[in-house]
């Protein structure tokens, strides 16, 4: 399957109209072999809200060993552990994400992000009498490519329907949303471990996608002292996408792991615009708690019969606090029904920061909706063509990345890992040249050696450099195309010179170095000859002088009474005692072999 | 043959510096107007010509003259006609105000696409006509501004509603073509009672961009004249797709209907009269209520035998679902009006309350209670309710489903089939057992069907003020089926004889959607008809014993 760059695609399907923000937004110099096989986020303009797009992998994978290590030891047996050995939670979440395109939902105005307030608004946008809806369906594009990668199914017919209930920031007084028939249906997404499920959740664990909505962003309010509100009616009518799980969640930290999982997605297949944390996603979670021994419970939610009464808290704008509110909400359940209580159907807030959900409505207080078929707004029909072209170019999800790197780059998980998510792909792009690079110069080798060999030096060793003077957060300052101070090429060179015995490993090491902090002025083989570090190998008299020298005759008696093994000990001496690496194992066992040999006699 | 006139094409070149236009509000005499153009009239009251418009004190009222390739197309029966349009559709000159309170000093910044039409062809706009607010009535009597009224001594008579300021214009002369909306019933039925022709046009076929939503799906412009002919000659100049609006009929559909059999009805020439003899005229038994007037049925009858006596067949047709029909229509009708107005909050238009958004701990409450006018409430309740998760099963989607079976019935009738449906093959055995079959193949089918277009002429309005609501929507019982399957219609007036109030009646043409055109030229030849037999005093003669 053939991945073609989403900016590629951009620039045929829109005649280039697309707007390269958010996720989409790429430089562009790009490497042809990168264009063809992936491509993967990039930094966003706003600095503001470039930061809390990117999930700290590394940070993650850290915490989430660190954190099985801490439960392996069952160290963490508390009372609260005892509870939920009896109740079951099931959590389902809504995911609202703002979608990546040129223009609202509904009318010609475009869509910005922090544009001067109220200049992108369309009659429709702000209910003109008598302005009537248009919609876009251009906006169908990166909604069709978020249900794909959600394994959904898309519905050949889906209409929108309009959600009563007024607040100042909805201006007709309904959402235009799709309630009675939703564009995609019975999707589902695969957690792994690593994407930080809930240890009870083991390696892996479906989790049913019920459906995908389109449907019309608010206004934002600013609020000002004294009870003032101001409007902003940029962002009415922007398209999001809802999606909304089957309550198949167990976990609190599989709940949060879902989210996160969702948005990297939803980011690789260039869908949505800006990240959780800022607010282009956001998260309503619903709870309920059940006995495990118990009966069952008289509820049913999406088809999930026998669970107990749920709450559903809204507007949850950050991972973390998806999971601390469901904690919250689990022991708050439990410790209500503990206490012969009953749960009732509402609404509650979190706060971030806190230890407790509050109530916001409860269900008398409940609001209906009263949802109309909208009768402006024909059907939306969706050709199996356009399914068919955007399913194949939507080219290679997050978890196949890694499966790739796995099995045809030698790379482990962690390892792999790593790549994809450092520097928004940008350490994944660069790796790629780096093996492109290397398959050049030896295109005997095998891939996955080059590989192995590629990874080690991208992730590990230039990990490990940083500069001396400032303290930076990502010193080799990588792009995410795959650019960095340490050209993609130099390296190969260096893993290939390495490789091919011309420079020892410690060279190697002392010329990455020089390479990173000459910056870009000067390439690997003029380093290599400034610094005389060439690799001479030693002549066969050299080794059988540092042999000599070396030679203790107790180890050497052990050997000639048979144990072979104790030859490495004294390799290791040669090797120590050579100081510049230049001692290769094999030669000088060879080596050590004649002269212990010598003196059987 | 008719030129079809280029509207939006036109519109650019001739769109006048809006703002500049000076206008009155209220009051005007019997309520027809809210706002009015002050136009120069000339001593014979035509309004002003070109060349002095410059200098009138109203000055922009009308159009720049047209550059010289749309002149040159220009139709040259299309004279410069005096237009008022009903205060519901959006002008950028004059105030729209839906005839309600929390409209009432609203400035729409745009035009309705009908209005651009309009004044492409270089009508001036007088005036924004008085109606039923957001055109929720059958009399005109719920408008913010006051009832609208006939002169005397006919001023207790209902004018009809919701668009009877524009049939009260037109029926005065003070001007020549109106434009209103019919969701119901609210172009025919004001036609009716004060005697002018009133045409609902097919669903679709005109622009609804700048007509502000009561029923969206139901929703039609229509046109008000003194003869079918200014009817005919308007409809085709708006008569056109709009991108605008996402229920306009697209051009590839248009062809297509136009092109199905109706087409030769396009020309309003007596060229087809010799095929009129042919036309099969179908009687909906079903409308022959009891609660039908004595003498409107007698001049269903009379209408009737001047179709007979051309030779056209008369059928009896059965419509079954005709009784479900207008309590089918008004929960739709106010379901969706009740989304629609939702939008009134007046934090971006409309008045405003002076007390808190959320006085009575409800947002918006006290700005809607004050805008809003009583039959408002009550629909927005109405409908709100329909929709309601305990109420939707049993109102609206059973609403919905009438709906289709009304449809059903027509697309059963008419010989031409819907353009916008597949044929369907009704099993005789699920036939309705009043449906009369011609033969085994089934019922005869018609090209149109006659009815009255009101069970009585305009009621008293102080009988109406003792009504309860409810009987007041009994008399859409007629116009309402035709609106519930988005078919043309058009009423044509029957003087009453003797001439005692009230002096007219409707009576209805209603064909297959997209006959339009048709509908149209039955009409004209129907007003014919009557003219000649009004004339020759045939009718009295011959008649009026074998009726009594």
């Amino acid at each position: 399957m053939a991945r073609i760059a989403p900016r590629v695609l951009r620039s045929y399907l829109f005649g280039g109209q697309v707007p390269a923000r958010g996720c989409l937004r790429r430089s562009p110099v790009r490497s042809p072999a990168l264009q063809r096989y992936h491509g993967t986020q990039a930094p966003l303009a706003e600095t503001n809200s470039a930061p809390s797009i990117s999930i700290p992998f590394r940070k993650q994978l850290k915490d989430e060993a660190k954190r099985r290590k801490v439960e392996g030891f069952g160290k963490k047996a508390k009372k609260d552990n005892q509870k939920l050995e009896d109740w079951e939670l099931t959590v389902g979440i809504e995911i609202h994400a703002q979608l990546n395109t040129a223009r609202k939902l509904f009318s010609s105005a475009a869509s910005t992000i922090n544009d001067v307030p109220n200049t992108h608004v369309a009659l429709f946008d702000v209910a003109m009498p008598g302005s009537q809806p248009a919609f876009q369906k251009e906006t169908l594009i990166p909604a069709l490519r978020a249900a794909l990668a959600l394994n959904c199914t898309i519905q050949k017919t889906s209409k929108f329907d309009r959600k009563h209930y007024m607040h100042w920031d909805q201006p007709s007084g309904y959402q235009i949303t799709q309630y009675y028939e939703p564009f995609a249906k019975d999707g589902h997404i695969t957690l792994y471990a690593h994407d930080g499920i809930a240890k009870e959740d083991g390696d892996r664990i479906d989790i049913g996608i019920k459906q995908i909505q389109m449907e019309q962003d608010t206004a934002k309010t600013i609020s000002q002292p004294g009870d003032i509100h101001l409007l902003d009616f940029n962002r009415v009518g922007l398209p999001l996408i809802e999606i909304i799980t089957l309550p198949q969640i167990h976990h609190p930290s599989t709940a949060a792991a879902m989210v996160r999982k969702i948005q990297i997605i939803l980011n690789s297949v260039d869908a949505c615009v800006l990240g959780l944390q800022s607010g282009g996603l956001r998260a309503d979670v619903n709870v309920s708690v059940r006995r495990r021994d118990g009966e069952e419970g008289e509820n049913e939610y999406s088809g999930v019969k026998g669970l107990g009464k749920r709450t559903e808290i809204k507007n949850l704008s950050s991972f973390k606090a998806v999971e601390d509110a469901i904690i919250a909400e689990r022991d708050r359940q439990i410790g209500v029904l503990d206490a012969g209580g009953k749960i009732e159907g509402e609404t509650r807030g979190w706060t971030i920061g806190s230890t407790e959900t509050r109530r916001l409505r409860g269900k008398e207080g409940e609001v209906d909706y009263r949802y109309m078929p909208d009768p402006d707004l024909g059907p939306v029909i969706i050709g199996q063509d356009l399914i068919d072209h955007l399913h194949e170019s939507l080219g290679v999800l997050p978890d196949h990345e890694i499966n790739i790197l796995v099995d045809d780059y030698g790379l482990t998980t962690k390892d792999a890992m790593s790549l994809v998510s450092l520097n928004e792909g940008g350490r994944h792009e660069y790796f790629r040249n780096v093996v492109d690079e290397l398959q050049r110069l030896a295109p005997k080798q095998d891939l996955k050696e080059a590989g192995r060999l590629a990874g080690n030096w991208v992730l590990h060793e230039m990990g490990g450099l940083s500069n001396v003077e400032v303290d930076e957060e990502d010193p080799l300052r990588m792009t995410s195309d795959g650019d960095c101070i340490i050209p993609s090429t130099e390296l190969a060179q260096l893993v290939h010179y390495l490789d091919t015995s011309k420079i020892t490993g410690k060279s190697a090491k002392k010329v990455l170095s020089e390479l990173f902090s000459s910056g870009r002025s000067k390439s690997t083989k003029d380093l290599i000859d400034e610094a005389g570090l060439w690799f001479t190998p030693l002549s066969v008299a050299e080794y059988e002088e540092l042999a000599r020298s070396i030679l203790d005759m107790k180890v050497v008696e052990q050997i000639l009474a048979g144990k072979d093994g104790k030859i490495n000990f004294l390799v290791g001496q040669m090797m120590r005692k050579d100081g510049d690496g230049r001692v290769d194992p094999q030669k000088a066992t060879v080596v050590l072999k004649k002269l212990i040999e010598e003196f059987r006699e | 043959m008719v030129e079809v006139h280029l509207p939006r094409s036109a519109v650019r070149a001739t769109k006048v510096a809006l703002k500049e236009v000076n206008y009155r509000i209220r009051p005007f005499a019997q309520n027809v107007f809210i706002s009015r153009a002050e136009l120069k009239q000339e001593q014979d009251g035509s309004v002003a010509d070109r060349q002095s418009s410059g200098e009138a004190v109203g000055k922009a009222k009308e159009p720049e003259p047209e550059p010289e390739p749309y002149s040159a197309q220009k139709p040259p029966w299309f004279p410069v006609r005096p237009v008022a349009v009903k205060d519901n559709i959006a002008t950028a000159d004059l105030p729209t105000t839906c005839a309600s309170g929390i409209l009432k000093n609203h400035q729409s910044p745009f035009e309705a696409s009908v209005v651009e039409q309009l004044r492409s062809t270089g009508a001036p706009i007088i005036g924004k006509t008085n109606m039923d607010e957001f055109g929720m009535g059958s009399h005109s009597t719920n408008s913010f501004f006051g009832t609208v009224t006939n002169p005397p001594p006919f001023d207790r008579l209902s004018v009809g509603g919701s668009s009877g300021g524009s049939a009260v214009a037109v029926a005065q002369k003070l001007v020549d073509i109106a434009i209103g909306t019919d969701t119901g019933g609210s172009v025919r039925l004001p036609a009716a009672y004060s005697g002018v022709v009133g045409f609902k046009p097919s669903y679709g076929l005109i622009s609804r961009w700048g007509v502000v939503p009561y029923a969206n799906s139901l929703d039609t412009v229509g046109i008000l004249a003194r003869s079918c002919k200014q009817v005919f000659k308007t409809f085709v100049s708006m008569q056109e797709h709009d991108p605008k609006d996402p229920t306009s009929l697209s051009e590839k559909s248009r062809m297509r209907a136009f092109t199905s059999g109706s087409n030769r009805w396009r020309e309003l020439s007596d060229q087809n009269f010799k095929d009129f003899h042919k036309l099969r005229i179908g009687v909906p038994e079903q409308y022959n209520i009891f609660e039908l007037d004595g003498r409107t049925r007698q001049s269903w009858q009379r209408t009737l035998m001047l179709f007979q006596d051309l030779g056209c067949t008369i059928v009896p047709i059965s419509l079954p679902n005709t009784q479900q029909a207008l309590p089918a229509y008004y929960i739709l009708a106010m379901a969706e009006a009740a989304s629609n107005l939702s939008k009134y909050d007046g934090v971006r238009y409309g008045t405003r309350s002076q007390s808190s958004d959320g006085a009575g701990d409800v947002l918006y409450s006290e700005s809607r209670g004050e805008g809003f006018g009583d039959e408002v409430k009550r629909r927005i309740l109405l409908g709100s309710y329909a929709l309601s998760s305990d109420a939707i099963d049993n109102y609206f989607i059973k609403a919905q489903k009438v709906r289709r079976l009304v449809q059903q019935d027509f697309d059963r009738v008419f010989s031409m089939p819907n353009p916008l449906r597949d044929p369907e093959q009704f099993d005789l055995s699920e036939m309705d057992e009043s449906i009369l079959l011609n033969n085994k193949l089934g019922p005869s089918q018609v090209d149109l069907i006659v009815c009255p277009t009101s069970p009585t002429p305009a009621p008293n309005l102080d009988d109406i003020a003792n009504q309860r609501p409810v009987d007041a929507y009994i008399n859409d019982v007629f116009t309402v089926p035709a609106s519930m399957a988005g078919l043309p219609a058009i009423s044509v007036p029957l003087k009453r004889r003797p001439t005692d109030s009230p002096r007219f009646d409707g009576m209805q043409i209603i064909g297959q959607y997209s006959d339009d055109y048709r509908v149209i030229f039955v009409a004209h030849e129907l007003e014919k008809l009557l003219k000649i037999d009004n004339a020759s005093g045939q009718w009295r003669k011959e008649n009026r014993e074998s009726l009594n």
